[in-house]
């Protein structure tokens, strides 16, 4: 409780002494949390239904940025049509995965698909590289998005507005796909007992592939989006995977809501900490609380405290892979 | 150790991954001075790399190599961040003599000390977790470390740009060449690795044969029956992974004097997949298995990316010249094809598992043996 209202004050403050700033820095956090949130639910996915740690789905997810490139820059195509078009490129991308290694490693330990995968990661990186350079790209931004948008005290870019709401949706939409679904129930059953589905005529096997293609174009989907905001470089994948990873274990692994929970709380925690804690030490005098780049730090310190005060996560059950 | 060859069970009886009778006990310290002999002429040959420096590199990726799979091979742990034991040897050697001032060795004992308590404290919150947490753990903790030395608090880390020029006094480099001068005596610096390595190696060798690497042996096999039989696993994993981290760190600290300086490369998530890379695609059930690992993918990294032309039959008399810088430029591809379909084809084995069965069946058929085949 007395953490509460400390954490209030500490916000209170910082919205007092830079409003304009905080109001920045909360939007920032939230367009980044809901990146998190996409590449974190297709990895709980295939990690809570299939059993396979996907190191691959941060390439996946830089694949679809540089796609965006190619669709956007190269082939003189408009934003929208990536936006579609380019997820289901990189879900189709994730079946072939899928078909020609993955489906291989379901009855293996999870340490098996984790290297297979990282294998996987490194050679979708070096095709990257291959096919598109080293250097780091950037797409425009499409026109209809590019204004900004006028909250007196200050403004927010369209783009990341429409990032929230695109991900609202896609995720609203896999949600509901598992959770409510007469086939995300049969999905589930087959997690739960594959033989017994299997025999009440459930196809599994595809099953699992159809929820591979969602993950991996949930991925892409970020990817665009990501992408399209800030740009793209090849070490973008090997980033977020990480970071997807701790929001699902801060989430609780097996916890699409988990997930999303703490991918937003993540996200905050890294754009909003830094201006609370420059505000605290302007106010105190004390500049040892401006600690510069806290930010990055902050996935990290938040996983810490969460696995040393509730080992499962957040909203995570018991025993599951551990 | 009959060379195991059942194609995908991860789960191999313990008397194949520690060889017990048919092995002669010598056959690992003759092979670690073979390698520390060897070495050098054979990569300085003209028909290869062509200078000798690159040796020096890749005796200590080896030993970096063989400290990790005391984790993967012998307790069954994947730490996805070992790059950060790696590093903070590095850097602790070089902070110590360039910052402090202190005696080279001295600056040494603090990194590795540093190292082995961060990696005891890691252990014990970490290994009780599962292998899949064990190994995302190891990552995320190697990232903030990553993070906090480019963030440069304090001015230690130097930030990206890293540390250079922290030599220790006994050290002395002429025309890119270094040597030990102790006063009275003047040597390469190659000699003074290599003994380092090899004792260094050696005392992994003896832990492993011990009883401890007999039991982390164990509970990687069958860690309910080895907690029914009273083993503390969780004791055992912990120290398993500060041992494992204190290699780590004396190959970091050689690093160091080898690249005459630490550089954010060193904590960096490349350099903890890189080692994970070489380990298993060398074979993570022998001991040399990593070693071998090392050499082939260092040796491929400079090796194919300075090749250009595939010229057949031979340079002097071309008849199909091929075109090949552009494709193995991206060399790291085709290693990455390798060391997935070794993945799935037999995660254990490696490269010297796979020339092991290799010359096992070949001498099995010249003697003509046919009894061992299914």
């Amino acid at each position: 409780m007395a953490l509460i209202v400390v954490l209030a004050l500490l916000l209170a403050n910082a919205f007092a002494m830079r409003p304009g700033l905080f109001v920045d820095q909360v939007v920032g956090g939230l367009v980044y949390g809901f990146i998190l949130v996409l590449l974190a639910l297709g990895l709980s996915i295939i990690l809570g239904l299939l059993g396979v740690v996907n190191f691959a789905h941060g390439a996946l997810f830089m694949l679809g940025a540089y796609l965006t490139f190619q669709v956007v820059v190269e082939w003189g195509l408009s934003f929208w049509v990536a936006l579609f078009v380019v997820p289901l490129l990189v879900g189709a991308l994730g079946i072939v995965i899928e078909r020609t290694v993955l489906y291989r490693l379901y009855d293996e330990t999870p340490l098996i698909g984790l290297l297979a995968t990282f294998g996987l990661a490194l050679m979708l990186d070096e095709a990257t590289r291959a096919v598109w350079g080293a250097s780091p790209l950037s797409v425009p931004t499409p026109e209809v998005l590019s204004s900004s948008f006028d909250l007196v005290i200050t403004n927010v870019a369209n783009f990341r507005l429409f990032t929230v709401l695109v991900s609202v949706c896609a995720i609203t939409a896999v949600y509901l796909l598992i959770e409510r679904t007469d086939f995300g129930l049969s999905v589930r059953a087959g997690v739960l007992d594959r033989e017994m589905a299997e025999l009440v005529g459930v196809n599994i096997p595809l099953r699992f592939v159809l929820m591979f293609f969602l993950g991996a174009a949930t991925a892409g989907l970020g990817g665009v989006l990501r992408g399209t905001e800030v740009g793209m470089d090849i070490g973008m994948g090997d980033q977020f995977i990480i970071l997807a990873f701790v929001v699902v274990v801060v989430g609780g692994v097996g916890s699409l809501f988990g997930s999303v929970i703490s991918g937003l709380l993540i996200g905050e925690a890294v754009f909003v900490t830094p201006l609370v804690l420059s505000t605290l030490a302007s106010r105190t005098n004390v500049a040892a609380f401006d600690i510069s780049g806290i930010g990055g730090l902050m996935p990290y310190l938040v996983m810490i405290i969460v696995l040393l005060v509730r080992p499962r996560g957040l909203f995570g059950q018991e025993g599951f892979l551990e | 150790m009959s060379g195991q060859r059942s194609p995908t069970s991860i789960v191999n009886r313990i008397s194949d991954a520690v060889p017990v009778d048919s092995v002669s006990t010598l056959q690992v310290p003759l092979g670690l001075l073979a390698i520390v002999i060897f070495i050098r002429p054979v990569v300085s040959h003209p028909l290869l790399l062509g200078y000798e420096q690159i040796a020096n590199t890749i005796l200590i990726w080896m030993l970096f190599a063989v400290a990790f799979n005391l984790l993967i091979g012998y307790s069954g742990l994947l730490s996805f961040g070992h790059a950060m034991f790696l590093g903070i040897g590095a850097y602790g050697a070089a902070i110590g003599t360039l910052t402090w001032n202190l005696p080279f060795l001295l600056s040494a004992a603090i990194g590795i000390t540093v190292a082995t308590l961060l990696g005891y404290l890691l252990g014990r919150l970490t290994v009780a977790r599962g292998e899949i947490y064990f190994a995302m753990l190891t990552l995320a903790f190697a990232q903030s470390i990553y993070f906090i030395a480019n963030q440069n608090y304090g001015g230690l880390t130097g930030g990206s740009t890293g540390i250079s020029g922290a030599l220790p006094a006994w050290i002395e480099s002429y025309r890119g060449v270094m040597y030990v001068s102790l006063g009275w005596v003047s040597f390469d610096w190659y000699y003074l690795l290599a003994t380092v390595f090899v004792v260094a190696g050696l005392l992994l060798w003896q832990l492993v044969r011990s009883p401890f690497g007999r039991t982390l042996a164990a509970l990687r096999e069958n860690e309910q029956l080895a907690r029914a039989v009273g083993i503390d696993v969780k004791r055992y994993k912990v120290w398993a992974f500060t041992l494992s981290a204190a290699f780590t760190a004396l190959a970091g600290v050689l690093l160091e004097i080898n690249n005459q300086g630490a550089t954010l490369h060193n904590l960096s998530i490349n350099t903890s997949g890189d080692i994970i890379l070489m380990t298993i695609l060398g074979g993570t059930n022998y001991f040399l298995g990593p070693a071998a690992g090392a050499f082939v993918w260092l040796f491929a990294e400079d090796f194919l990316t300075e090749f250009e032309m595939l010229v057949l039959p031979l340079s002097e008399f071309p008849i199909v010249t091929i075109e090949l810088s552009g494709v193995l430029a991206y060399w790291q591809f085709f290693l990455g094809l390798l060391f997935v379909a070794a993945v799935l084809v037999a995660p254990r084995e490696g490269l010297w598992g796979l020339c092991r069965g290799t010359l096992e069946r070949l001498y099995d058929r010249i003697n003509g043996d046919q009894t061992k085949h299914e």
